[in-house]
Parts: structure tokens; sequence; C-alpha cells
């Protein structure tokens, strides 16, 4: 069978960026340098998963702080300013404020990858709200904001779009979701990928999201909490971003195993979230055991 | 009724001086650095600073002599200042964590990994069972003793901080593919109490048999995942079993209303010193509406009655130098809810480390002047006939 596999979010910076940009802060190194570390970081990342063997390509989104902004910063209405714990993580990003009606004036630059082979990652329209405090409705942010977004990634040649949302499993929130993923173009296939919670109890009513994959996180959700025959593909979070210990191929192959004989429609393979939460030198050899995984469980179909 | 009189305390970190800094990373020193060092020798009237002076500028002094200056530099500031209770800005220790996870057997050190914008922090990875083969701060606590005729309060990191900060290599990691919710938080359960017993308490046992009266957690995570608060509670409480001393617990920039009912099961806590400033109004005012940051959380106390309130007045997060008419303002406020003053002691939100000194001496200083003029108005009223 053909797995696919796939490593999207915020990929962790080496030390030479990290050095870099605090290097910028302190007004000891130039902007036009730390853009030249963030290209060898992409040249670096893009081989890792090329070597990997991985299905489409992603930035690791190196010059995005958080989620959501660089959408902030390229939309009318919307600013980012507090800084706000970002769930159950000892990080923390800049709340949004919004101070008009959002809408996205000017949309991130697609990345710099070769066009059809590449995914991006957005915030699910849930997530964006949430990032508000409620403040704008994940319609309007999904309508005024993500929508011509993706547009601009599917015109420049993305093949998926990945909606993180942490918030989803939580809240439970399915109704507000399924509202503002309908609100979202369909020009490019899109996954709702949901890090760091037990998905279980919200997978039934999200078979009807507007999305070809539902990505969840193996490491929260237990696998009997996938209902038999699942009508979506499984974007399976297999390499725990959370913890700095190496998965095992044989583990992982062990638990595609037993993913399989529930019969979902498809199966993929992922992290269960942003790879930024190890260092760099651990988020790169995770890369390599998604790779030497999803290869291994090809070669036994 | 007898006299309001409140506590003032700091709760850990100051910024280390740049001498300090300097010297430990081996940099030079600039003209500017030993200037530093004499202003501010002068300006806390701090004995025989003339010596560290003469040492920096000179390049004669160990790297130990630099630390137990930069201690007593820090002691003079919160004793000039006029607090109460004082330690030594944790000036020996690296970072609230490393501190701790370098010093442990059953760490090792994984890496930086992004806190926000292009700030890092170090994370470590639990590889084996956490433990010490002795305490860890005794020396640096019978140091601030000599130095300091004022109530010493030792800052140690908590049990579930350690925990919720580390990698687990080791507690769940077999079998963690696809496992229960329960078997999660087991392994999370068992690396708090190992922590706990196997690498706090022996500090706390140590410092108490050296005379320390007063030991403070610090939980900065405490409701990063509120379903385990109760293991917060549990490291608390494993971490003082039996130890005859004051013991308090600092929690910051979190959801107090997670807390509640579970602190309640804290053994023979003193106080929550927790942060309010920074979600707080900077306006003047005692009514509910002026003092927002403070409102629901003072009910809690109020509601269940325990434990008492270390009342964070001053925000770390910026330089604005609250005037001590809003210091006073929120602890009348806050006495006004708890209708108790003596629930009540002052404190800054949390370590001041990342403010400077100029901006900390006068926070500080504002602090304390607007403790004794909130006293001032609750004794005041206390003392007036009541008219009927």
């Amino acid at each position: 069978m053909e797995l696919k596999a796939y490593a999207p979010g915020i990929y962790p910076r080496s030390e030479a960026l990290v050095q870099a940009t605090r290097d910028l802060d302190r007004g000891r190194t130039s902007r036009e340098a730390v853009d030249r570390q963030v290209e060898s970081d992409l040249g670096e990342l893009v081989g890792v998963q090329e070597r990997a063997g991985l299905s489409l390509l992603c930035d690791g989104m190196l010059a995005w702080q958080d989620h959501f902004r660089p959408l902030a910063e390229r939309s009318d209405g919307l600013d980012a300013r507090p800084l706000t714990r970002f769930l159950d993580t000892n990080t923390f990003i800049r709340a949004v404020l919004v101070e008009g009606e959002p809408r996205l004036s000017e949309p991130v630059p697609a990345p710099a990858l070769p066009g059809g082979r590449w995914l991006a990652t957005l915030p699910s329209p849930l997530a964006f709200s949430r990032a508000t405090n409620g403040a704008a409705s994940a319609q309007l942010l999904a309508a005024n904001v993500l929508a011509p977004q993706i547009e601009a990634y599917a015109e420049a040649g993305g093949s998926l779009i990945v909606l993180s949302d942490p918030f989803m499993a939580r809240e439970r929130a399915v109704k507000e979701l399924l509202g503002s993923l309908a609100e979202l173009p369909t020009s490019v296939p899109l996954a709702l990928q949901l890090p760091f919670g037990d998905a279980g109890p919200v997978l039934d009513e999200l078979a009807a999201a507007p999305v070809q994959a539902i990505g969840i996180d193996f490491y929260s959700t237990s696998l009997e909490a996938l209902p038999s025959g699942y009508p979506k593909e499984v974007m399976a979070g297999v390499i725990d971003v959370r913890s700095s210990a190496l998965e095992s191929p044989e583990e992982i192959g062990r638990f595609v195993e037993g993913l399989s004989a529930r019969n979902p429609a498809g199966i993929s393979l992922s992290p269960n979230g942003d790879l930024q939460f190890v260092p760099e030198p651990i988020a790169r050899e995770k890369i390599a055991r998604l790779g030497r995984s999803q290869t291994a469980l090809e070669e036994v179909a | 009724m007898s006299e309001v009189r409140f506590r003032t305390q700091e709760i850990g970190s100051l910024a280390k001086p740049s001498w300090r800094v300097k010297t430990f990373a081996g940099r030079p020193l600039e003209d500017q650095d030993i200037e530093e060092a004499g202003r501010w020798g002068k300006q806390l009237d701090v004995d025989g600073h003339e010596e560290l002076v003469e040492g920096l500028r000179s390049n004669s002094l160990s790297r130990e002599q630099v630390d137990d200056w930069a201690a007593i530099y820090a002691l003079r500031l919160l004793e000039t200042a006029g607090l109460d209770v004082v330690y030594d800005g944790e000036q020996r220790r690296t970072e609230m964590y490393d501190h701790v996870a370098a010093f442990a057997d059953g760490f090792e050190a994984r890496g930086i990994v992004r806190s926000f914008d292009n700030k890092y922090y170090a994370k470590a990875a639990v590889v084996e069972p956490p433990s010490v083969t002795g305490p860890q701060d005794v020396e640096e606590y019978q140091f601030v003793r000599e130095h300091t005729d004022r109530i010493v309060k030792v800052p140690l990191t908590g049990a579930y901080t350690m925990e919720d900060w580390s990698y687990d290599e080791h507690y769940s990691h077999e079998g963690a593919l696809g496992g229960s919710a329960e078997r999660r938080y087991e392994g999370r359960r068992r690396f708090v109490v190992d922590v706990a017993r196997n690498v706090i308490l022996p500090n706390v046992g140590g410092l108490v048999l050296a005379g320390a009266e007063w030991i403070q957690i610090d939980e900065p995570a405490a409701t990063t995942k509120p379903d385990e608060v109760p293991l917060v509670v549990q490291g608390f409480n494993e971490a003082t079993r039996g130890v005859e001393a004051k013991k308090s617990m600092h929690i910051c920039f979190s959801d107090y209303s997670a807390l509640w009912p579970h602190v309640l099961e804290l053994e023979d806590c003193l106080e929550l010193q927790l942060e309010f400033a920074n979600r707080d109004s900077r306006e003047l005012g005692t009514r509910e509406e002026d003092r927002p940051g403070y409102a629901d959380t003072l009910r809690l106390f109020k509601e269940h009655g325990y434990p008492n309130v270390g009342l964070g007045v001053l925000d770390i997060h910026s330089d604005f130098v609250e005037p001590a008419e809003l210091v006073r303002d929120r602890i009348l406020y806050a006495a006004e809810v708890l209708q108790d003053p003596s629930r009540i002691q002052v404190n800054p939100d949390c370590g001041l480390r990342t403010r400077s000194w100029d901006v900390v001496y006068e926070k500080l200083v504002n602090m304390v002047e607007g403790t004794r003029l909130a006293e001032r108005e609750l004794n005041r009223a206390h003392a007036a006939p009541s008219i009927r």
C-alpha cells in the first residue's frame, strides 16, 4: 500500500539561527544575515525530508514565531501583542487583538519549494478564533483571512494544507469548527490536525468535516478510540514532538498494523504536532525515523 | 483587634549584575560594569564594596568571590528597599529549572527549545529515577543567613514544575504510542513523587537542619494541565513531609481557578504567593471594578478560607513603577474582600530578574511604602469609634 508521511508545522531553528535571531535582537547582526541563515536552515530541512523520503515537503515555517502572528501582521483589523501561555505547553504565543473587521491584506508568501511537492500549515479557523480569545469568530476568520491565504497557497502549487487545531480535542466545539470549515476553498486538499489532545470524543462528529484527513495525536488518544471503518484518512501522529525519546520504527510498525486493522479510509504518518517542541538535532532524527517507518511499512505491504 | 501589620517579602530571582554575568561568561569587564559595582555599593551602603571594585578592576577575584559579592549586593538591595523577608536573588543559580536538573542524577541535557519569539530555554530529559547524594542549597542558605538579620525564605523549584518542564525518557516512554490517558497520568505521578521525595525533600531537610525557617516551593507550571493540579499538591506534600518549618507555595501566570479545591489538601501551607498585578488595572481605586486582576481569585481565597495569600502587587514584566498609592489600593481591596488582613502578606508578582536593578529598587521601595499606607488606613479605620 502507498503510505504517505509528512512533517507539517513549525520546525525548530538550528543553534546557528537561534544565535542569529538573538544577535539581531541585541543589535549585533543584520536582518540580511538572519535571512541568509534562514535560507541555510531551509536547505538543511529540505535535505532531511528528502533523505527520509517524505511524501511532501514543508518549509518548517522557520520565520513564523507562532501559528498566528504572520497572518495577524498581514491582516487589517488584527494585531498580535499580549504574551499568553499556549495551552498546556511551557511556551507562549502573542494573543491576537481584534481592532476592526479582520481581512487578509497580503497573503504570506508561499514556501520556496518545488511546485506540487509541498504542503503548508495554517491554524484552523477555531484555533485562530481562540487566539483572539473569541473576539473574532471562526467563521469570519475562515472567510476573510484563511480562505484567501489558502487560495494563494493553492495558486503557488501547494498540494495539501494542514489546519492545526490544538483546541478542538479539549473544547469539542465541533459545530463551530464545521461551520467555519465550510467557508474554506476546495481548490486544494485540507487536513485537520488535532495536536496534544484526546481526539476520541470528537472523531465521530468530525467524520462530516470537509477535509481529506483527520490528524490524530496517538500519544494523547488511545487506538481504541478510533471508530472502526473511519470514513476519513487518518493522519496518524506517531512521532511525539513533546518527547526527546526517539521512536522505534518497529514500534510504529506494530502500531500501524493495529491501526490498519481498524480499517480507516486511509493512513498517513506524521508527528503529533509541531516539531519545534524538541531541539533541532532531535527533530532531525525524528524525521529520519518517520521516513524509515514509512519505508518499512511500504515494503511489508 | 490587634494592629494591622503586613509582612513584605521578595519572591525569588533578581537580575545578575553585569560584572557577575561577564565574569562567569569569561568576557572582559568594561568600565561601566565596574562603575555599576561602585554605584550600587555606595547606594546600598555595602560594607567593603571598594574591595569588590578594586578586585574587578584588577581581575583578581575568583568566581566564588564574585558570587559572594553578588549575593551580598542582592541582599542589601532588598534590605535597603525595606523588605521584611529576603534571600539572595538566586544570584548563584543559573535558572530555576536548570539549577536542579544539572545537580540531580537522572536528568540529561537535551538542548534548547523556544519559549516565545526569539527566547529559548534549556530542557533536560529524565532518563532514570532522579536522586541526589545530598542537599543542594545549604551553603547558599548559610551564606545568606550569615549576612542578614531579616527573615529568610528559601525558594526551591517544585516537583511538578520539574516534571512538566522535562522530557520523559523513563516513566511513560515505553508503550506511550496509542496508550491510555490513565497510563500517562500514572507515569507523570511517579515522576513527580520521585522528584519530591528523592531530590527536593533531601534539600529541604538539609536546609531546615542548617536552620532554615521558611521554604517556598515554586510551581509556575501548576495549572499548565488543569487536571494535574492534584499532582502539584502531592508534590508539595511529599517534598515537605515531616519538615518543621514554615512552608508556602508560589505560582504565577496561571489559571488560578483550577487550584481549588485541590489546594485545600496542601499540608500546612502558610500561603500561596500569586501573581495578580500583571492582570490588573493601573488606575487607583478599591472598588471591585478598579481591581480586575484581583477580584476573582481573592473570592476563591475568601470562599475556601485556606491557605493565606501572598499578594502580588508589582508587575514583573513591566518597567512601570507602581505608585505607593496603587500598592495601597490593591492591599486595601484584598483586605476588604478577605475581611481578615492577617491572611495577607505583600510581595511582587514573581521574581524580578527581568527588570534592571534601578527599576526593581524603585518598585520595591514603593511596595513597602504602599504597604505602610495601607496599614495606616486600616489601623485608622479600626481605631475610629463606630458611629451609630
